[in-house]
């Protein structure tokens, strides 16, 4: 949007891969509490799936982009143990937790198959290996775009982007709208997403917070769900 | 000079029994201190957290500490909901606690709702430091407000957090915030419901209450979600669920909403009655 001219023009092609679902990551296999919540009626016609993506949009920003900033600043692995540490003790909800850290651990898995000249990342993933962390999706995303010399505020907007995305995915694959209208939804949410970048932009993890009790709630149910398409 | 906190309470073992060794309190807090609570033969402290005209104004800030010995058990709880008045010239009205427990102590949480009227802005700390092998109850919730009065949802902001630290270390850090906006108003983010409630509990001697709970709440949850027929009807509805947390496990966040205050009150009597056993009276009796 509103990228430096001269940064943007290497890493446009770093960027649109990081966010291609063509990029092997397994976000498709989530559904941010989505699932859970048609399941327990709360969110039912285009309105409520409105209000669910919006208040994901927002959650993420609160939650999980100060995370995401922080591992971006600090890329040396025993800091970002840390970070991890404190992320996994502020997922307290066990769906969201599981998602996360199975999330970021296959972006660390490809990311480090991808770039192996960033040897950090290699040797994160043998701290998440030997069970030193669980390696959450905000702290591998954040690392490996400050690994990647990503502008700052293109990191968070990626981030959020991926929630997006997937949240639509699934609000497809769950029957709620169809492909094209989804796609629509993508673009109508963009300022929405934008407003909540700016809000939480450079956020301090100690300012980590939870927008949507009942979502949360829902999510957490998940595993009681009957039957299921997502892990989460 | 004055103290830097508005509240301080220390209860430790005298002559083998829990007994309040320190309980000060300034305006606008209150610390009452009954002392035939807790039926004869178990051994606990209640005290009644209790404000000048049972709530918090605008500009107000109350802080409390709270200390719980080596195999003490310690109750707080409040006379009735806290009322948060509306915010003047934008002031927020402010708790915080913290509470150290230590060895084998227990420290059961237990107030009424928080209850913020229309235009409030609350912000609520809490920090919980236990020892390894302490044992922590915590309810914390809250309400959308003076409902009979038309007001739903209809204060500018309100902020819980709650964390717990083991032995120094982060086990639980929760914040829950919500605040207007224009794009996603409280109200539509809660639809038909009017009260959250979390339950938190860890440690050794709940063990077996928690495991309780935990079946409780899983088959409620498996009940929400499949009762597809009766969605188009709030009557009655309450949503609850349970995560794991922490090292092995070991704590467990229960988290619920509901459209009247009442079911929540009743789901906590009903989770919460076998803590008779440790504090020698019924949590929510009478409410």
């Amino acid at each position: 949007m509103d990228l430096p001219a001269k940064k943007s023009q290497g890493s446009d092609w770093v960027v649109w891969q990081l966010v291609d679902s063509f990029f092997p990551t397994g976000g498709f296999a989530h559904s941010y509490g989505l699932e859970a919540a048609v399941q327990a009626g709360l969110v039912s016609d285009s309105k409520s799936l409105d209000t669910f993506i919006k208040s994901t949009l927002e959650n993420s920003g609160s939650l999980l982009l100060p995370f995401v900033s922080a591992s971006f600043k600090l890329p040396d692995v025993a800091g970002w143990i840390e970070l991890d540490r404190l992320l996994n003790a502020t997922l307290s909800n066990h769906v969201a937790r599981r998602a996360s850290s199975s999330q970021g651990s296959a972006l660390l898995r490809t990311a480090a198959t991808v770039y192996p000249d960033l040897a950090e990342l290699g040797e994160l993933r043998g701290v998440v290996r030997a069970g030193r962390a669980s390696g959450h999706h905000a702290g591998v995303f954040g690392i490996v775009c400050g690994l990647l010399k990503l502008d700052a505020l293109t990191c968070q907007r990626a981030y959020l982007y991926l929630t997006l995305r997937d949240v639509l995915s699934a609000a497809t694959r769950l029957n709620l709208v169809g492909p094209l209208q989804a796609a629509a939804m993508q673009q109508s949410l963009r300022g929405f997403g934008e407003a909540v970048v700016r809000k939480c932009a450079d956020r301090g993890v100690e300012d980590a917070c939870q927008v949507s009790p009942l979502l949360d709630t829902a999510q957490a149910c998940h595993d009681h769900l009957f039957s299921r398409l997502f892990c989460s | 000079m004055r103290e830097k906190w508005t509240g301080e309470l220390t209860v430790e073992q005298c002559c083998n029994r829990a007994a309040a060794t320190r309980a000060y309190a300034r305006y606008p807090l209150k610390l009452v201190l009954p002392s035939k609570v807790a039926c004869s033969g178990i051994d606990a402290v209640w005290v009644y957290l209790v404000t000048y005209g049972g709530g918090i104004v605008s500009g107000d800030s109350i802080s409390c500490k709270v200390s719980v010995g080596d195999h003490c058990t310690l109750v707080l709880t409040t006379q009735s909901s806290t009322k948060i008045y509306k915010a003047v010239q934008g002031k927020f009205s402010e708790q915080v606690f913290k509470a150290l427990v230590a060895k084998d102590a227990l420290l059961v949480m237990m107030p009424d709702p928080v209850t913020c009227f229309a235009a409030a802005k609350y912000k609520q700390v809490q920090h919980f430091f236990l020892s390894l092998d302490a044992n922590l109850v915590l309810v914390d919730w809250f309400t959308s407000g003076r409902r009979e009065r038309g007001e739903v949802w209809a204060f500018e902001s309100f902020r819980s957090t709650n964390n717990v630290y083991l032995d120094g270390n982060p086990v639980f850090l929760d914040t829950m915030n919500l605040e207007q906006d224009v794009s996603l108003p409280i109200s539509s983010r809660l639809q038909d419901f009017h009260s959250v409630a979390m339950l938190v509990i860890y440690g050794p001697r709940l063990s077996s209450i928690r495991k309780r709970i935990e079946e409780r709440v899983g088959s409620q949850c498996e009940e929400a979600v499949r009762k597809k027929k009766h969605r188009s009807s709030t009557h009655g509805r309450l949503l609850c669920s349970f995560s794991s947390f922490g090292p092995s496990d070991a704590g467990l966040v229960v988290r619920v909403a509901a459209v009247e205050t009442e079911l929540i009150y009743d789901f906590l009597k009903q989770e919460l009655a076998e803590l008779s056993d440790l504090i020698g009276a019924p949590p929510y009796y009478g409410k």
